[in-house]
């Protein structure tokens, strides 16, 4: 992957880091606002500055993630802060139309 | 303080002559009991008269950080509130507990909702915090170290996968937050600071009059308009916005707008019938309003506005012109009177129009003019380094250069999130090199808009069919949200994709590229990222 410009400066070490230890060191990674840097994995963006490791579609992925609440200002987690998250949508795959935003338009 | 016995004897003392005083006691002993009633039924009562409520009166932020912490006592703690007290409450905590001007410096992208900012941090924040939510966040709240931990403790128990990430499950996460993090924003970022304290007693100058502004909307252009506030209440004006378009097609509207802490205007206007919110900055002298302006319902498509009310200049449009060449060029302000000065190496040919607000002229640059930038004169007032004088546009620069645009749309409930892009024009400067430190710049340029696969990925799954389409303005519009059974996996639209805008200059096309990564919506909608 080493042709991949990088999406910022981290993603920039982590081309070049070959194991899982090494990419841990380079997590913090500056991202762009509203996106999270967390990418193990990550929400909008994989590691590496695009796309091919996240969970894709990531439908089918969401209520996995959103338990978990692992991108919890990305996606309503619902272990602790939006436990009723997903309940009208309970197959993601084929109800992913269903699932709203958890904050209101003003 | 109770509110009606201090209005009583406020009003019994000639009501008329102290009307104006009497409403900013009122508003704030109205706040105070709302918090009394609404609140305390959690929070206690500290006993201290400067700090007077428990977890409430050791914080200073942002309108929207208050908002965003009484959002949360609603939907998550169950705080019971109407939407009157609610925004009585907010108004006096970011009147009384806000942030000076000073310490939103830097940070105001925020506020602004301005797209694809990238932060950057010390290391230490940016690793332990930065990693969910932006650092402005964080860095537009001032806290006594108390309230800092306090902070942390309630992130441990609310995200308690913070400790788990990558950059935090090899290392005491929560340990290195309360001993290193809370301390270190405790200085950085006081309860106590002398720039509020100062500005606390600053006297707040009325915004209420004539207004000249000049702004940027993707799609539309520039435009100038005056805007004409007038005072309704306290701190509350009602607005008037009248002008055009830089092709000449009139702009009207009409909204109001709230001042919190004497300065931060947040403005709601209805501009042609598409409602848009204003997030200004006024000055401390009271001449200038300056931020950006956005469409309420697709914040991307906004630009910065500006504002002023003395004697000034807001623009000069276009901001180049090239040797050899003739061009209209329009200067905005406020008063512009007297004659017109370009600089050396320009002529003025011809003054085409003109009014208090816009002067029209025509202007030539001779063929061996200096290239450099000159300042711009109408009568007394000036535009330093207004207008370029340039030879060729070696090198053409796309702002945001790294973005990100979202799916959405579909017939769901979460609309795409567009990417908006405007080139940006330099000539080599003296030592004929584009790309170093005496670049000039020209400013923004018109250029044609194309996309392409960002890399061999990209390419190979096709993310160009995809992922969007950008149109003739650079406004990039993403794919349908869903599964794609056309796609491998049946993956979303999604794509990795470079934006290449091209600008003609004299016979040749100079380009320049930036990098567009069409990812997924994102669910939760907080009031500031
Ligand atoms: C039903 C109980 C309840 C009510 C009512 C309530 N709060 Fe809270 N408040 C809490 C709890 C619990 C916390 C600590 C957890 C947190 O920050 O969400 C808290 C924390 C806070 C904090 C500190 C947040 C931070 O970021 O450090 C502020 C400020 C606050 N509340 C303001 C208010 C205001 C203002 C009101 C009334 C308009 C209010 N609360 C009403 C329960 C409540
Ligand atoms: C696991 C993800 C995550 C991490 C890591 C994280 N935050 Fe947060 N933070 C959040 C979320 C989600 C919210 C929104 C809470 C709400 O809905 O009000 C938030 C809110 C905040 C707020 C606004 C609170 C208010 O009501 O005024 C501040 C300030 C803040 N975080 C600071 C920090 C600091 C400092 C750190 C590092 C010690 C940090 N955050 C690390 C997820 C995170």
């Amino acid at each position: 992957m080493k042709h991949l410009k990088s999406f910022n400066k981290k993603a920039k070490m982590l081309d070049q880091a070959t194991s899982q230890n090494e990419v841990e060191e380079v997590v913090a990674m500056q991202s762009i606002v509203g996106c999270t840097s967390v990418n193990d994995p990550g929400w909008e963006v994989d590691p590496f500055g695009g796309l091919g490791s996240l969970c894709q579609p990531m439908e089918s992925d969401l209520y996995g993630c959103a338990d978990a609440c692992w991108w919890p200002a990305q996606v309503p987690d619902t272990m602790v802060n939006h436990t009723a998250f997903g309940d009208t949508a309970p197959k993601a795959n084929e109800d992913w139309r269903k699932i709203d935003s958890v904050f209101p338009e003003e | 303080m109770n509110n009606n016995k201090t209005t009583r004897a406020l009003l019994g003392t000639g009501a008329l002559a102290l009307a104006g005083l009497v409403t900013l006691p009122a508003q704030a002993a109205d706040a105070e009991r709302i918090i009394r009633d609404r609140c305390l039924s959690c929070h206690t009562e500290t006993g201290e008269a400067a700090t007077p409520f428990s977890r409430i009166s050791e914080q200073r932020k942002t309108p929207e950080g208050w908002m965003m912490t009484i959002s949360r006592m609603q939907q998550q703690r169950g705080l019971v509130i109407s939407p009157e007290e609610k925004r009585a409450v907010v108004k006096y905590l970011a009147d009384n507990q806000g942030l000076a001007p000073s310490e939103t410096a830097g940070l105001r992208y925020l506020l602004e909702k301005e797209p694809n900012v990238v932060e950057s941090f010390d290391q230490l924040l940016q690793e332990t915090c930065v990693r969910c939510h932006s650092g402005a966040r964080i860095a537009l709240q001032r806290r006594t170290e108390d309230e800092w931990k306090n902070l942390i403790h309630f992130h441990m128990g609310q995200f308690p996968t913070a400790e788990l990430h990558a950059g935090a499950r090899d290392r005491a996460w929560f340990d290195i937050a309360l001993t290193n993090v809370a301390p270190k924003l405790a200085k950085d970022y006081p309860f106590n600071s002398d720039a509020w304290n100062s500005w606390q007693k600053v006297i707040k100058k009325d915004l209420t009059g004539g207004w000249a502004m000049h702004g940027y909307v993707p799609g539309k252009g520039t435009f100038d308009a005056s805007l004409h506030a007038t005072k309704t209440a306290n701190d509350t004006y009602a607005l008037v916005l009248e002008g055009h378009y830089a092709d000449g097609t009139p702009l009207a509207g009409k909204g109001r707008a709230v001042v919190y802490a004497g300065y931060e205007w947040r403005a709601s206007l209805t501009i042609d019938g598409v409602k848009v919110r204003q997030v200004l900055a006024a000055s401390a002298d009271g001449n200038s309003l300056e931020g950006r302006m956005f469409e309420r319902d697709d914040e991307i498509i906004g630009g910065s506005v500006k504002a002023v009310k003395g004697t000034a200049i807001t623009a000069v449009t276009p901001s180049y012109i090239k040797r050899g060449e003739r061009k209209l060029l329009t200067i905005s302000g406020n008063n512009l009177k007297g004659n017109v000065k370009l600089g050396s190496g320009l002529k003025l040919l011809n003054v085409v129009s003109r009014d208090a607000n816009r002067v029209v002229v025509l202007a030539e640059a001779s063929k061996n003019a200096a290239v450099g930038s000159n300042t711009v004169k109408v009568g007394s007032v000036s535009a330093q380094g207004a207008l370029a004088v340039y030879d060729t546009v070696a090198r053409v620069e796309i702002t945001p250069s790294d973005s990100i645009a979202r799916i959405g749309g579909a017939g769901g409930p979460i609309p795409k999130q567009k990417s908006a892009y405007r080139a940006v024009g330099y000539a080599a400067g003296a030592d004929g090199k584009p790309g170093t430190e005496d670049d000039l710049r020209l400013g923004y340029m018109p250029a044609a808009w194309t996309l392409k696969p960002f890399d061999e990925i990209a390419e190979h799954d096709n993310d160009i069919k995809y992922a969007g389409t950008i149109d003739k303005d650079g406004i990039f519009t993403p794919g349908d949200a869903g599964l794609n059974p056309e796609r491998k996996m049946s993956t979303n639209n999604v794509g990795n994709l470079s934006v290449v805008g091209t600008v003609v200059d004299g016979g040749n096309s100079v380009q320049g590229e930036a990098h567009l990564l069409v990812t997924v919506q994102k669910f939760v909608k907080p009031v500031i990222e």
